[in-house]
């Protein structure tokens, strides 16, 4: 019974984290439609420069933060700027495929300038654990899920009040209507894809503080896809709750199920809900469903 | 256009010249005869494993370059070496190892066991000798021509046990335990000596073994099913990054201190150490293959001063020793086989030449590598190359040797049917 | 049919051809005379550049069909090439049986696989799809490395092909299977689009909606270009896996079904020609830049930063595949046809 507890509060925290990275990606779906498939390699970049402001040049914390958070804006904008903008009314493939040429370029980046491929960040959360009847959970987990709620509230309110958010939503509805009440379009991609950096790079944190700085990063963006799937893609409530249950799986079910089949199991879960939920209901939980019209 | 059938026919006069020529041509691409003995070595140097592939190539020239330079080569014939990078893609190895075959190269060396495995079909089936530096059960087991320079994932898992058996376990009947794998060759090579030598030695295994991912961000459901069994002995074959939150995560859940904890070479590293934090590794055994920087044996002197000369960057990296080292044993084969066959039945190239690198060079090593790892000796029907290891452990934040060269049992694993082939 | 003005097709069978003109005949024989005495002139190691070649237009060819032809966007095609390369050696392996027997039976579990994997692509398309290919492929590679049967972690060898007792050991002889095998789908492709099965495809890429409206069936065309694609990806895998002995699932990784993406809008997606460009860029890319270019400026320039040779492949790449997508989206192949044009209407510019 005592495991059971244990997998519960696992699976929630590991579960939070894909939805932090699930958010980035949402974000920019829902103001501009396109999918970022480099959004691994974009908390890689983050996490790396991170490391780099924090033991390489050794500033202070109150310091590296903002510098990080600065960075993430400037690659947000560049991206936007130099690889998207050109591309704006291409078919859907164009824009995937830029995306996969530029997750490609920043491992490049990333190999050329830091070439040894792991490293950590120096210690930012106390390590006593917290504990919950007989289980036990670190502190940085505990963590990211006070950022990840706190930063799906935030996102909510603004994409709901804010005049740029409310820009953003129209932009993903209809482009032209945008245009012609005199929206600049271009601005709302922009800012879409820096704040979507910022998130990204708020995740590359905590998600390095875990487990340290190694290209695992990426493969876990690959799982955050499957958040995405199931929650939705264009809702934020969607990755927040889709967050847990996919860890949740992950969790009970490789608990549960190694013993009973193979090791490894839990690898495989996200992938297999991907499948299950296309079948089924390909919008996801909370998805808006897309309906074509010729 | 009037001058349509002029260029009609230029065109297609030229097309048939050239399509004549080019067997001429390529033929004609002789370089300067030169009395050098051809190796072929590839590395991994871009691509994913070039963290520990570029220096490795690095150290491998550097070698041979310190041979050629103060040691006059192999009895006076300089060692030429066809350096190709491989990009750690098994269809770019295929290409340069045959190409190795093509320009007459005597035997190749590679870096990783994955590159190996790519290709040791064709060099097997050429008879084409090849060194690898970090090996696994299945390149030389039933052994052929592949010859593996260290001791391998298993023999790690086969060496801790016996210290452990032999040291630390000091209880009645048999120890259980844990296995927590990478979910790739480094881990399960340590599995398959396991399910290979547990009864032999034994040990208790809780089976099925643990798995996890490169990318892993929480294993505390794993550890927490391996606390239920109560185990006494855990140990983990995997790279540093994952082993580091393993260890975290054990501290976490009170499973660590308390059983014994050991890690393959992969894993035993200083990237360990700084990731997980010395507090938390402390008191961890590893295994190791080779010496470290600044270790009291003859090989250090040189090895430091090429590598400061060359690839400063590269000094305190584990992997530079190793293929330094495995320079080192293929100029030591090229010269055995100098020796007892002269040069110029090597300097043919093609299948003798392989035999008699392979018969009269390979197989009669008895080589010290200047103390740099395990002495290298073959022993029939044994193509690993060097067999010792040390085990280390974790004080106060510093990997320590705590024995002097063990050496590993030689598992006979095609015997098992499990045994893939 | 883009026919220069002033031509004019008098008959059906000229209006079929592939080939119209004696110098068009004239040229290909050349080209393919040339293609074939190649392993008079090249080396062992540059006919396996090639045979590297040929085992990836195969698989580029299938993938140009269901991507650049029916628009299913697939992005796991690593995997089907791994269903393929295994189940060959599975059957040559374990069960002994002869090489054909391996070969139609992988291209037709690859199909099948396909198959059932892009299910999905009748509820879904786009991203969707694209995500559900990539969860296929993870899980293809999950199985293969948890299997005994394929080895493992392990891997597992693989025999050397054989018809009808002739082995195919040499590079060369090798060569000759690979191209000609190459040289049927290519063939089988180039008709393939041309017929009404092609033209179907390719009012579903255009408006999958208005398709199914004129009576074209989605669920039948969609899965046969799903089972076309991933036959030919699994025939590609059964080669390779011949090619190189032995096979490990870490040899078919995400990178690889990236690169072929690449591959087939670098060459120019929708036409035949396109992948052929496309994959012949890559790989020579990545041979000269891996194995001569990189090693050469390493050991002329030392004073280069440690990670310029390891970065600089991906970044290249990266920014070749974001470039062409920004400059020529239509990719080389359409390069060459403007090339041709130009070199028809010279000096004229139109």
């Amino acid at each position: 019974m005592a495991e059971l507890l244990q997998y519960l509060i696992t699976g929630i925290s590991v579960g939070m984290v894909y939805a932090l990275i699930a958010l980035g990606f949402v974000l920019i779906w829902k103001s501009s439609s396109v999918a970022n498939l480099a959004l691994g390699q974009i908390v890689l970049i983050s996490s790396w420069f991170t490391y780099s402001m924090l033991v390489q040049v050794s500033f202070p914390l109150w310091l590296a933060f903002p510098l990080v958070i600065l960075f993430a804006l400037f690659l947000g904008w560049m991206i936007e700027r130099f690889a998207l903008r050109p591309l704006i009314a291409q078919p859907i493939l164009a824009l995937i495929t830029v995306t996969l040429g530029i997750g490609y370029l920043i491992e490049g980046v990333v190999t050329f300038i830091w070439p040894w491929s792991v490293d950590a960040l120096p210690r930012l959360f106390p390590r006593e654990v917290v504990r919950i009847g007989p289980a036990v959970v670190s502190q940085e987990y505990v963590w990211v899920v006070g950022i990840s709620l706190a930063i799906f509230m935030l996102l909510t309110l603004f994409f709901r009040y804010h005049k740029m958010g409310i820009a953003m939503r129209a932009t993903a509805d209809d482009q032209m209507a945008v245009q012609a009440c005199g929206i600049p379009v271009t601005a709302v991609f922009s800012r879409s894809w820096m704040f979507a950096c910022m998130v990204a790079a708020v995740g590359g944190i905590l998600i390095s503080s875990i487990g340290g700085i190694t290209h695992g990063l990426v493969q876990t963006g690959l799982k955050a896809f499957s958040v995405v799937i199931l929650g939705g893609l264009d809702s934020f409530v969607g990755a927040i709750v889709a967050g847990p249950i996919i860890g949740l799986a992950e969790s009970l079910g490789g608990g549960y199920l190694t013993p009973l089949t193979w090791a490894g199991v839990k690898d495989i879960i996200p992938f297999i809900i991907i499948i299950i939920v296309m079948i089924i209901r390909p919008y996801g939980l909370f998805g808006e469903e897309r309906i074509e019209r010729i | 256009m009037r001058n349509k059938k002029l260029i009609t026919a230029i065109t297609v006069i030229s097309l048939a010249l050239v399509l004549a020529a080019l067997p001429l041509l390529s033929s004609a691409c002789a370089g300067p005869e030169e009395q050098t003995l051809k190796i072929g070595i590839t590395t991994p140097s871009t691509g994913p494993a070039a963290e520990k592939g570029a220096p490795m190539g690095h150290a491998n020239l550097d070698a041979i370059k310190y041979i050629n330079e103060e040691l006059g080569g192999i009895n006076g014939h300089p060692i030429e070496v066809i350096w190709l990078d491989n990009g750690y893609d098994a269809a770019k190895v295929v290409t340069n190892v045959k190409r190795f075959q093509d320009e007459d190269a005597l035997l190749f060396g590679t870096s990783s066991s994955k590159m190996m495995s790519a290709v040791m079909e064709i060099a097997n089936r050429a008879g084409f000798p090849g060194i690898v530096a970090f090996n696994a059960p299945v390149l030389h087991r039933p052994p052929q021509h592949i010859y593996g320079q260290m001791p391998d994932y298993g023999d790690d898992w086969t060496a801790f046990t016996r210290y452990y058996m032999e040291n630390v376990w000091k209880g009645p009947g048999k120890p259980k335990m844990a296995l927590h794998l990478l979910n790739n060759p480094t881990g399960y090579g340590a599995l398959d000596a396991a399910r290979a030598a547990a009864d032999e030695l034994g040990v208790e295994l809780i089976l099925p073994a643990e798995e996890h991912t490169t990318d892993t961000i929480s294993e505390i459901e794993s550890l927490t099913r391996i606390k239920q069994q109560d185990p006494d002995v855990l140990y983990i074959s995997s790279t540093p990054a994952p082993t580091a939150l393993i260890m975290k995560n054990a501290v976490e859940i009170g499973l660590y201190p308390g059983v014994t904890i050991g890690l393959g070479h992969a894993g035993i590293t200083k990237a360990l150490v700084d990731i997980a934090g010395a507090d938390v590794v402390e008191g961890v055994y590893g295994v190791f293959p080779t010496v470290n920087w600044g270790d009291n044996v003859p090989g250090m002197a040189k090895m430091t001063e090429y590598c400061q000369k060359e690839h400063p960057d590269d000094y305190g990296n584990m992997d530079y020793i190793t293929s330094w080292a495995q320079s080192l044993i293929m100029a030591e084969i090229l010269r055995v086989a100098e020796q007892n066959v002269g040069y110029d039945a090597l300097a043919k190239g093609g299948e003798e030449a392989w035999q008699a690198i392979e018969t009269q060079g390979i197989q009669k090593l008895n080589y010290d590598v200047e103390g740099l790892h395990g002495p290298v000796v073959y022993t029939p029907g044994d193509n690993r190359l060097s067999k010792s290891v040390r085990i280390f452990q974790v004080q106060g934040g510093n990997i320590v040797p705590i024995t002097d060269w063990i050496e590993a049992p030689l598992v006979k694993y095609e015997e098992f049917d499990w045994f893939g082939q | 049919m883009n026919l220069p003005s002033g031509t004019r097709n008098y008959t059906y069978a000229q209006d079929m051809a592939i080939l119209r003109t004696r110098t068009h005949w004239a040229l290909f024989i050349g080209f393919l005379l040339l293609l074939f005495t190649a392993p008079l002139y090249l080396g062992g190691y540059w006919l396996g550049v090639v045979n590297l070649i040929g085992i990836t237009l195969i698989a580029a060819t299938g993938l140009n069909i269901l991507v650049g032809y029916c628009g299913q966007l697939s992005i796991g095609h690593a995997g089907f090439i791994a269903v393929g390369a295994y189940t060959s050696a599975v059957l040559t392996n374990r069960l002994e049986l002869p090489f054909l027997v391996g070969l139609l039976c992988a291209g037709l579990a690859a199909g099948l696989i396909g198959l059932i994997f892009g299910l999905p692509s009748v509820r879904v398309k786009g991203f969707y799809l694209a995500i559900t290919t990539i969860a296929a492929q993870f899980i293809i590679i999950w199985v293969i490395n948890h299997w005994d049967v394929t080895g493992g972690f392990v891997g597992i060898r693989v025999p050397y092909a054989s018809i009808a007792g002739f082995e195919f050991r040499s590079e060369t002889s090798q060569f000759y299977l690979i191209m000609g095998i190459a040289a049927l789908f290519t063939f089988f492709a180039k008709n393939l689009a041309r017929t009404r099965v092609g033209r179907a495809f390719i009012a579903i890429r255009d408006n999958d909606l208005a398709a199914e409206v004129m009576g074209i069936n989605l669920l039948y065309y969609k899965l046969l270009a799903f089972f076309i694609g991933c036959f030919m990806a699994g025939i590609a895998g059964s080669l390779l896996g011949h090619w190189i002995g032995f096979l490990n699932a870490e040899q078919f990784s995400l990178t690889e079904s990236i690169l072929y993406i690449g591959m087939i809008i670098i060459g120019g997606l929708g036409t035949i020609i396109g992948p052929i460009f496309g994959v012949v860029f890559i790989r020579l890319l990545q041979q000269v830049l891996t194995v001569e270019v990189v090693p050469f400026l390493e050991r002329t320039f030392t004073m280069l930063p440690a990670g310029f040779a390891t970065g600089v492949t991906p970044m290249l790449f990266g920014l070749v595949i974001i470039l062409f997508l920004i400059l020529e989206p239509r990719g080389i192949a359409h390069r060459w046809a403007l090339l041709k044009s130009a070199y028809r209407l010279w000096p004229f510019s139109y």
